[in-house]
């Protein structure tokens, strides 16, 4: 080929090569350290361990991702046991877990996360700050169910609870916010509790084929509308401050990891979870694929 | 507490033997799962089994074909009919019954091609027409290779509706699948004591089952020379 076409090509190559070096330049400076993340086993749990993940990534840290691993009866002997490093929580929940049920959570995430805090301690693990974004746990009924029964809050299943079947997740049975609190808290009785999953498609199936009248969701889910599913009110404040919180083991929570994470955690907002959860749920995005976009959108990223 | 005497402990415990949780009611629900998907993958696999086997012809392709039903996952087979059949204990019945047909055509084919032609010939020379041969000569005579395939079906049948668990059903596996979920151990070891056995009380009932159903000849031409002589009038 004559010399002209040569160094046109030569001119491309060159070009080629200096961005991807500035590309990879900017994004990463040397390799902070490892970090070992897991996630709980529903779509929610995903979404937030890839959203912080994927920020500590771009802060420079190799990030291992654990999804899916399971409850906390799983994830907490993980952390605890340093297989993982860290998870994101929700503060009520984490502390009534880590303090056997004592019932210590309030409505505020501040004062909650500190009485976690003092749990953790003495595990080798920290809680960061608790961002505003809150998933607490909610229960639905279908719209036909609602409309039967004239119901709209928690404490007017009373006299229809003996008829319902409850679906949950197993652990259900042993958490305050969750079975215990209904019976002590509503006084509600339920016919029968069907194990299914935590929020997932075998609640959504039981609810469709009738099996469960009553079942567990979270209140930052996007598909509940769509699947003809009502939230009913918590009218006797049942459910406490399950704020989004960062829970590492101190040994990783150096001052930058924890900029970087409690910069999130100060940026996400509810909206912003259950947008997440709605291009997740139902338009079926890849969660790694909609944190990415969330955190290019607000200058996490290269 | 050493884990075994916390398994020991969680079958003791009463409250683990009554409401819709306890042993007797999975135990129950588990037995009716297995009983069912076994009885359909029978009244599918034997009759073309036999027939097949009768007239010796297809026997390769149901067998080849047996053996590709065996490589599929019962698992795969279950999810797939989840989303197609969703709750309910269908999508298991689906599962569990492409997993007791296989054995059960393939052994009654082999069954009825092995019988003895001899004796076919002998039936066929005393006057036995078609079917009548078929009842009266040959199926008893076929009867210990078929009841070893309902047996190898009816154990992994049991074995496997562990399964439907998976998908919210009952069963024995209700206590693995749970006990796994919050990690409880004690729980998982009962639940897998539990059906093991489950497989073993059905494949020891079937045995009996089986001795019942062995003609009385079949059984005496493997019973000891002396035992034989006496049974016989000679002459």
């Amino acid at each position: 080929m004559n010399w002209k076409l040569r160094s046109a090509y030569l001119a491309a190559s060159i070009a080629v090569a200096v961005a991807i070096g500035a590309c990879g330049s900017t994004s990463t400076p040397a390799a902070k350290g490892n970090i070992t993340i897991g996630g709980f086993a529903f779509s929610e749990g995903s979404v937030l361990a890839e959203l912080y993940g994927q920020a500590l990534q771009h802060d420079g840290y190799t990030v291992t991702f654990k999804l899916n691993l399971g409850s906390r009866e799983v994830v907490a002997p993980a952390i605890k046991s340093g297989q993982i490093d860290m998870y994101v929580g929700y503060a009520a929940t984490d502390l009534e877990f880590y303090n056997s049920g004592a019932g210590e959570a309030s409505g505020d995430p501040i004062a909650t996360t500190a009485k976690l805090n003092t749990h953790l301690q003495s595990l080798g693990l920290v809680a960061l700050t608790p961002s505003n974004t809150v998933d607490q746990n909610a229960f639905a009924v279908t719209k036909a169910t609602a409309a039967k029964y004239s119901l709209t809050k928690l404490s007017d299943l009373a006299p229809v609870a003996s008829q319902f079947v409850l679906g949950a997740g197993p652990e259900c049975k042993t958490r305050p916010f969750c079975l215990p609190g209904l019976q002590n808290t509503y006084g509600l009785h339920f016919k029968d509790f069907k194990t299914l999953d935590t929020d997932g498609p075998l609640t959504r199936a039981a609810f469709k084929n009738g099996s469960i009248q009553i079942g567990l969701v979270f209140s930052s889910d996007a598909d509940l509308n769509q699947l003809g599913l009502v939230v009913l009110q918590d009218d006797k404040h049942l459910e406490a401050a399950d704020n989004v919180v960062p829970i590492l083991r101190q040994a990783v929570a150096t001052d930058e990891a924890k900029t970087v994470l409690n910069s999130i955690s100060s940026k996400l907002t509810t909206k912003d979870l259950v947008q997440m959860n709605s291009q997740v749920e139902l338009l079926h995005q890849d969660a790694d694929a909609v944190t990415l976009a969330w955190l290019q959108q607000h200058n996490f990223s290269s | 507490m050493s884990f075994l005497s916390k398994v020991i402990a969680w079958f003791a415990d009463p409250a683990n033997w009554q409401g819709s949780d306890g042993i007797p009611t999975r135990l129950v629900e588990h037995i009716e799962l297995s009983a069912e998907a076994v009885a359909i993958g029978a009244v599918i696999a034997l009759p073309i089994g036999i027939v097949l086997g009768h007239y010796g012809r297809f026997g390769n392709a149901a067998i080849n074909l047996s053996n590709v039903g065996r490589a599929v996952p019962s698992f795969a087979i279950l999810v797939v009919a989840f989303q197609a059949f969703g709750l309910g204990n269908l999508p298991i019945i689906v599962a569990l019954t492409a997993l007791a047909i296989p054995p059960m055509l393939t052994n009654s084919y082999v069954a009825l091609n092995e019988v003895d032609p001899d004796i076919k010939e002998a039936a066929r020379g005393m006057g036995y027409r078609d079917f009548a041969q078929l009842l009266r000569v040959e199926l008893p005579q076929a009867v210990p290779l078929l009841m070893a395939g309902i047996r190898t079906s009816a154990v992994q049948v049991v074995a496997t509706a562990t399964l439907a668990a998976e998908i919210a059903g009952g069963g024995l596996g209700r206590f693995i699948v749970d006990g796994y979920a919050q990690q409880i151990y004690t729980e998982v070891f009962g639940g897998a004591v539990l059906v093991a056995l489950l497989a073993l009380a059905t494949e020891v009932s079937l045995s009996g089952v089986q001795k019942l159903l062995v003609p009385r000849g079949l059984r005496l031409q493997k019973a000891p020379a002396a035992q034989r002589a006496t049974t016989f009038k000679t002459a």
